[in-house]
């Protein structure tokens, strides 16, 4: 087997644990089904694109988008694990390279987003099964969606996990950093009718781009303004690709 | 045949020089201990030799491989066990040991069957089904040690491997290693622990400063820097003016004294006994116990040390 992949199944049995599972399907849960139907009476539809969404849909879809952000935590934590635990350490007086290691923490974090948004797709499906438009043509868009955004919030996570020193510190950025990402984006509510401040808040976000990405993919909605989202994230996804291998690579031991 | 060889071996960090000027061999199948006081510039050659850093100048082979140019090959063939703890959290110990296995590329069967022997091996039986995270340091320590037996190796790096296990776990460990080194494996190992050393290692390093300060097996050690025999004397009173009392004596050096405890060395060792006792009877100084033994590896390493930071050298 290749040093690569038997990191990924390394690092897969170490954060694919009972716990993260279940949070991972609990929490989406909680906001799709009772904050999903509680808010109904407030929001009766969602315009997006050329559909009106009842709010439950228009919630599930983005909770797709806001589990892949949630699930890329786990490169962040694996990298700050791994070197609060010497299995940095460990790993590089083994038969790895340090390439072998950061090629893995990527490979994992578009493992772990590709099963989070199966995950919530599935148990979002009985609220959008009306609009979606699952063929050939949009499932790669998911596929797309997921994989990179994927990468670009791993980044972010391995970025916050390589400069800071103390558990207490990377547990405090890396939630005010993430929980940020969470609630100024089109996740939880759509940007027409935010006041311009806050809409404009949310397209400095990668999280809109990622979860409007993944609704043009569940409701067939692509137009113009989606392709540039889609080059946007790619773009940004590269520069902190680059950012995260350049530190990991300069890394001391 | 050398495991480790390193020539003019220098690291430095800016102004700093952890290490300056090392020359290294190894012979294949001999412990070879490697001991100094914190910050000598133990774990930074410990860093060279297993590829972890590269050094500012110099050559390092290990079995035969350079290993600047081909660092991999190197730590295929080498087993580490560094000197921090390393563990998963989450992981039970039979766990940890399978997972390690499958990271060494060895076969699902056969690390199955090697874990199984480990467990046996370094009483690990009841725990096994514990978390890593939920066992005490000495438990991980032996558990961090054993996992590097997953897999093969010809040359076995141990960075203070004892610290934290109780004194049985600590023999428990030299024994196996010992019996391994009889096998054909080398061992490069570093500790604080003289006795370990004098019991374990077929030759020794003294380093202190970035520098090696001798080379040499245990009782050669001991024959070229031990000549002096130590003294030592527990007066049943306080005297504080026994450093006093003795210092006409000849050849006689007082390293340490409370008033009541004194430690004499000596290369005439009966001779200056007979001055001191002959002193103490004269002025009526109650002596409680009495006894003259050979240097030992630790005051011979302490006595280097001290020498080394000396301010005029």
């Amino acid at each position: 087997m290749h040093p690569t992949i038997r990191l990924v199944n390394r690092n897969l049995t170490i954060s694919l644990n009972p716990g993260f599972l279940v949070w991972q399907v609990i929490f989406p849960i909680v906001y799709i089904f009772v904050a999903g139907f509680a808010y109904t009476a407030l929001i009766k539809s969602v315009p997006f694109g050329n559909v009106d969404l009842d709010y439950p849909a228009f919630i599930a879809s983005g909770m797709i988008g806001f589990n892949i952000m949630n699930s890329t935590l786990v490169s962040g934590i694996i990298i700050w694990n791994d070197r609060r635990h010497g299995m940095f350490e460990q790993i590089l007086v083994g038969p790895f390279t340090r390439s072998n290691y950061i090629l893995s923490n990527v490979y994992t974090i578009a493992i772990v987003g590709l099963i989070s948004a199966a995950l919530i797709t599935a148990i979002g499906y009985p609220l959008f099964f009306e609009s979606v438009e699952f063929n050939l043509f949009t499932i790669p868009f998911m596929v797309f969606a997921s994989i990179v955004g994927s990468i670009l919030f791993g980044s972010i996570a391995s970025i916050i996990s390589t400069r800071l020193k103390s558990s207490e510190g990377f547990n405090v950025i890396i939630n005010t950093v993430f929980l940020f990402f969470a609630f100024v984006s089109t996740a939880f509510y759509p940007a027409q009718g935010a006041p311009e401040p806050l809409a404009t808040g949310f397209y400095l976000n990668p999280l809109t781009y990622l979860v409007d990405i993944i609704r043009a993919g569940i409701f067939g909605t692509f137009n113009e303004f989606v392709m540039l989202e889609m080059l946007v994230l790619v773009g940004v996804a590269a520069v902190l690709f680059v950012v995260a291998i350049k530190l990991l690579t300069k890394l001391d031991l | 045949m050398l495991s480790i060889s390193a020539r003019s071996l220098f690291k430095s960090y800016g102004s700093l020089v952890a290490v300056n000027g090392i020359d290294l061999d190894v012979k294949s199948g001999h412990v070879f201990g490697f001991l100094g006081p914190n910050g000598a510039g133990k774990s930074t050659t410990m860093k060279l030799l297993t590829t972890l850093i590269p050094p500012t100048s110099g050559t390092i082979e290990i079995l035969g491989i350079n290993t600047i140019k081909q660092p991999l090959e190197v730590r295929k063939k080498i087993g580490v066990v560094i000197q921090q703890p390393s563990y998963e959290p989450n992981l039970s110990v039979e766990k940890s040991l399978e997972k390690y296995g499958m990271m060494w590329n060895i076969e699902k069967k056969t690390r199955q069957e090697k874990a199984e022997e480990l467990i046996d091996i370094f009483d690990l039986q009841e725990i096994r089904k514990r978390k890593n995270e939920d066992l005490s340091i000495g438990q991980r320590r032996r558990v961090q040690v054993a996992r590097e037996f997953m897999h093969k190796m010809d040359l076995l790096f141990l960075d203070e491997p004892t610290v934290g296990l109780d004194p049985s776990a600590r023999r428990s460990l030299l024994d196996f290693l010992k019996n391994k080194a009889k096998t054909g494996l080398t061992i490069f190992y570093t500790t604080h622990v003289l006795t370990e050393a004098e019991y374990l290692c077929d030759d020794i390093a003294v380093i202190n400063k970035g520098k090696i300060l001798a080379v040499d097996t245990p009782d050669q050690l001991k024959n070229t820097f031990g000549q002096e025999k130590t003294i030592k004397i527990h007066l049943l009173y306080r005297h504080d003016k026994i450093t006093e009392l003795l210092s006409g004596i000849a050849d006689c050096k007082i390293d340490f004294n409370t008033g009541t405890d004194i430690i004499i060395q000596s290369s005439k060792s009966e001779l200056v006994l007979s001055q001191v006792l002959q002193i103490l009877i004269e002025n009526n100084i109650a002596i409680d116990d009495l006894s003259a033994m050979p240097t030992t590896l630790e005051e011979i390493f302490l006595k280097m040390v001290k020498d080394t930071n000396a301010p005029n050298n």
